[in-house]
């Protein structure tokens, strides 16, 4: 055969395009460059036009792994009677063939081609070889989809979209240390005792006071640490005098310093609290723990801040910090489920205040009430942006008298609680799912009453209104009137067909974001041209199948895991479509949480639209499989509903 | 010396002699797949044979009707006169690549041996092969003997099965550049302009084409021609 070794002399070169195509491709990327030089000169290319059979089931003998270079394959099974059962489509860069390979038997599956498909075809013995010699490449061929893509998916997103730890320091950078003044220093005379000083320190929920002389001047500063060490450690009476135990005189900066110079000067001098000046004059004080807070690394900083206030003004700009915290989770490799939980926390903790604060101000409500959260808070999946969405449910009055006090009361609290959230930085509600709104303002009754209205004699339109009213969790007050709202319907819905019905037409109504495969569905025009809605073509559908089984089976939870996960437990879904789903809806929420952050350190708002073009192709793969996952929940609605 | 020359005329070179044997009786009834194909696409100082030079060729072999891609041809060649400047601008070789490489003499028989009983394919190949032949003709006494076949033909074909309708023939805005089918057809891409590149894309074409015409009916190398009737086959 001289054609053969004609083609293996000189001018044989290494095939770049196969090269570059495998070192995109899980799990190809990570072998060495002279092994996948080696491969790629085994390579050949098949082309297969629409409809294609690439294998029959029980009949085609595997020669080959097929990579898939461009176009899409479905695979089925076919039973004697000729029923097909449609398995799985598998897209770009997405193989076929390996397990027929590994097990030495004959295709278990028919394959067809649903577009016009071009194939790497890599021979089975070099293929063998890899399995048998590469770690991690049998590993990857047998298991499935739930932990093959995720791990380096998340490795990449992490290493190529967040840009390296210096968010934290920049504040560090650019803030100066008058901005972070609360209020006007508390002062102390020299003269009065250190019990006094203590309780001015309690009263102000503060650790330190500015001690003053006759002449007003400051002469110096007295700590928390003060009256610890020097006190009560030394037995010390209840009436020494402060300037007894004062650090004197105050250090003190210029006000405009860097926040980081102040961390130093504070570092070197050991102290934690700095007096800030302007001119001559004290105009606060600042302690090492306000700028670790600005450098936002640790929630429980924020945690402890927001519970301490005993302003709602002084809340708004904790609100705030909420992102930075996140950036760091999400640096430290959290997952999308631990972030959302901890924003949950943090922002149930902002409106636990914030109404602790208003009903001192307001006085003892009327009646027991609690404030419900709906839509993505009442899931626990916030991200950055959040809507308000919420209720207001209150115990059913004894009488006329009473019901009055109550709207009158909570209209007037209520208003004024969605007013602070809006400056805290949760927008209000576009479609007014507001408590403020006096349709949502409801005692318990007439909410009992407004969900059966829903559910015995539903109306398509209203239930696509309604959803998200059905993701309602008790947010502040008496808890229990949310959990015997929720009872009531986890009792009632699961014999309400007809409601069910539509909310699984409903769910079928989202078309994954997938033409085939060759691109994903994007805008097609307005600003968001050429982007992806990950949330509404993304993560809805995972939410809506989630929902539906969930109330289908009388499940209280609300969270879209958990009620993933409670209905495994219940064996209502198999565990391989419990963890795909997961893995998928995650592997999304994280995607959307990066692009989040990126466009709030572009000074932009943070929204949904991710622009497939600014992923690489492993994250595109992936998120590709994720839809993918789409048309399965789908069919498992089907056959549950099959009158759909 | 005349006698000499027109001995060097007459007598053909046993390469070519080979080449040509090898087509003598061929069987045009067995299935695509027991035959081989080399795509081939070369780059040109211009588009007249008379004049212009190749600069370099490329080649992609095709065998059970699957594309190689070890078994590839790639050569840049030096022509006699010096490289225009225009040309440059387009396959982007410079003089400075070109000047270190053999002469077409001294590579046409590796190429012609790379060729060996393959049909040749490539995208509007008349032209290809008239810079090949000319050489082929000159040096070893006779143009190749492989049968060629044109995928811009076969594009030809294609659309007016696609596109039945009359009109459609007077759409000038129809373009059969193979970047162009390239994304029509929604082939992969290749960066354009390396003879081995468009060799490549040329074989991605020809495969889809081939499979595409008449449903996927053409099943033997007969059928591909009778698909495409009116094209010439350089015998």
């Amino acid at each position: 055969m001289t054609r053969e070794k004609k083609g293996k002399d000189v001018h044989s070169v290494t095939p770049e395009v196969v090269v570059d195509f495998l070192k995109k491709t899980i799990p190809f990327h990570q072998l060495p460059k002279d092994t996948l030089d080696k491969i790629a000169k085994e390579v050949t290319i098949d082309f297969f036009p629409e409809g294609t059979i690439i294998f029959k089931q029980q009949e085609t003998v595997v020669e080959h792994l097929y990579i898939i270079q461009k176009g899409g394959v479905k695979i089925y099974l076919k039973d004697e009677e000729g029923m097909v059962t449609l398995k799985d489509f598998r897209g770009e860069g997405s193989y076929i063939g390996a397990l027929p390979m590994i097990h030495g038997a004959t295709a278990n599956l028919n394959v067809e081609t649903v577009e016009d498909t071009f194939c790497f075809l890599l021979p089975k013995e070099t293929f063998l070889k890899l399995i048998n010699e590469q770690a991690g490449f049998a590993q990857f061929y047998l298991k499935s989809f739930s932990d093959k893509f995720i791990r380096t998916a998340y490795a990449e997103l992490r290493h190529h979209k967040v840009a390296p730890r210096t968010e934290g320091a920049l504040y560090l950078f650019s803030v100066t240390v008058k901005d972070l003044i609360k209020r006007e220093p508390i002062t102390i005379q020299a003269s009065q005792t250190v019990q006094k000083a203590a309780i001015e320190m309690a009263r102000h929920h503060i650790g330190s006071l500015l001690v003053r002389d006759e002449q007003d001047e400051i002469i110096g500063i007295i700590t928390d640490k003060d009256l610890r060490n020097k006190v009560v450690a030394k037995a010390r009476p209840y009436n020494t005098a402060v300037s007894d135990v004062m650090s004197s005189p105050v250090a003190t900066i210029d006000s405009d310093t860097i926040c980081f110079d102040a961390l130093l000067y504070m570092m070197r001098n050991r102290i934690h609290h700095l007096g800030l000046k302007k001119g001559k004059k004290v105009i606060g004080v600042i302690t090492s723990h306000d700028i670790m807070v600005l450098q936002g690394s640790s929630p429980i900083y924020l945690f402890r801040e927001i519970v301490a206030q005993n302003r709602i003004e002084d809340i708004y700009p904790l609100a705030k910090k909420i992102p930075l915290i996140v950036r760091t989770l999400i640096e430290e490799g959290a997952k999308a489920n631990n972030i959302t939980r901890m924003i949950t926390i943090l922002n149930d903790h902002i409106l636990s205040r914030i109404l602790f604060l208003l009903e001192s101000k307001f006085g003892a409500p009327p009646l027991p009430y609690c404030w419900l959260l709906m839509g993505s808070e009442g899931r626990k999946e916030q991200t950055f942006k959040t809507d308000q969405d919420n209720a207001l449910i209150f115990q059913d009055p004894e009488n006329q008298e009473q019901g009055r006090a109550c709207s009158e009361y909570f209209a007037r609290f209520a208003a004024e609680a969605v007013e602070h959230l809006e400056k805290c930085g949760y927008s209000k509600c576009p479609g007014e799912i507001m408590a403020s709104n006096p349709k949502w303002c409801q005692p318990y009754s007439s909410w009992q009453q407004t969900f059966d209205g829903w559910i015995l004699k539903p109306e398509p339109k209203e239930i696509l209104h309604s959803t998200i009213f059905f993701d309602f969790r008790p947010g502040y007050g008496t808890f229990d009137l949310g959990f015997r709202l929720r009872d009531h319907l986890s009792a009632t819905i699961p014999q309400q067909e007809i409601f069910l019905f539509h909310l699984a037409k409903d769910c079928l109504e989202a078309r994954p974001p997938l033409t085939f495969f060759r691109n994903f569905i994007v805008e097609k025009d307005g600003e968001h041209r050429n982007s992806l809605d990950i949330k509404k073509r993304g993560l809805v559908p995972f939410v809506d199948f989630a929902r539906l089984f969930a109330l289908k089976f009388g499940l209280k939870e609300t969270n879209t895991v958990r009620r993933l996960e409670a209905l495994h437990e219940q064996e209502h879904i198999s565990k391989e479509l419990f963890s795909e789903t997961v893995e998928a809806y995650e592997f999304q929420m994280q995607l959307r949480f990066i692009h989040q952050l990126r466009c709030m350190e572009e000074g932009r708002e943070p929204d949904n639209y991710i622009r497939p073009s600014d992923l690489t192709d492993i994250e595109k793969q992936t998120l590709k499989e994720a839809f993918g996952v789409i048309n399965r929940l789908h069919s498992v609605i089907k056959e549950t509903f099959p009158m759909i | 010396m005349l006698t000499k020359l027109f001995n060097r005329w007459k007598k053909k070179d046993p390469v070519i002699e080979r080449n040509h044997a090898y087509f003598k009786e061929f069987n045009q009834e067995r299935p695509l797949a027991s035959y081989e194909f080399v795509v081939f696409d070369s780059e040109l100082t211009g588009l007249n044979p008379k004049r212009d030079e190749i600069v370099s060729m490329g080649a992609v072999r095709i065998r059970d009707f699957r594309i190689v891609v070890s078994e590839t041809y790639h050569q840049f060649v030096k022509p006699a006169k010096p490289l225009p400047k225009d040309s440059t601008l387009i396959h982007r070789i410079t003089p400075e690549q070109i000047e270190s490489a053999p002469k077409i003499e001294q590579v046409l028989k590796d190429f012609i041996e790379f060729c060996d009983g393959a049909l040749i394919v490539g995208h509007y190949i008349d032209l290809d092969m008239a810079f090949i032949n000319k050489v082929c003709s000159k040096q070893l006494g006779a143009p190749l003997g492989n049968p060629c076949i044109d995928t811009l033909r076969l594009a030809q074909v294609y659309r007016e099965e696609k596109w039945g309708n009359y009109y459609d023939q007077f759409d000038y805005k129809v373009s059969f550049n193979l970047a162009d089918l390239t994304k029509e057809y929604g082939l992969p891409e290749f960066p354009q302009h390396d003879a081995l590149q468009d060799a490549l894309q040329t074989a991605y074409l020809f495969l889809f084409l081939t499979k595409k015409l008449k449903q996927g009916g053409i099943t033997t190398l007969k059928d591909l021609y009778l698909a495409g009737r009116s094209w010439r086959w350089l015998f």
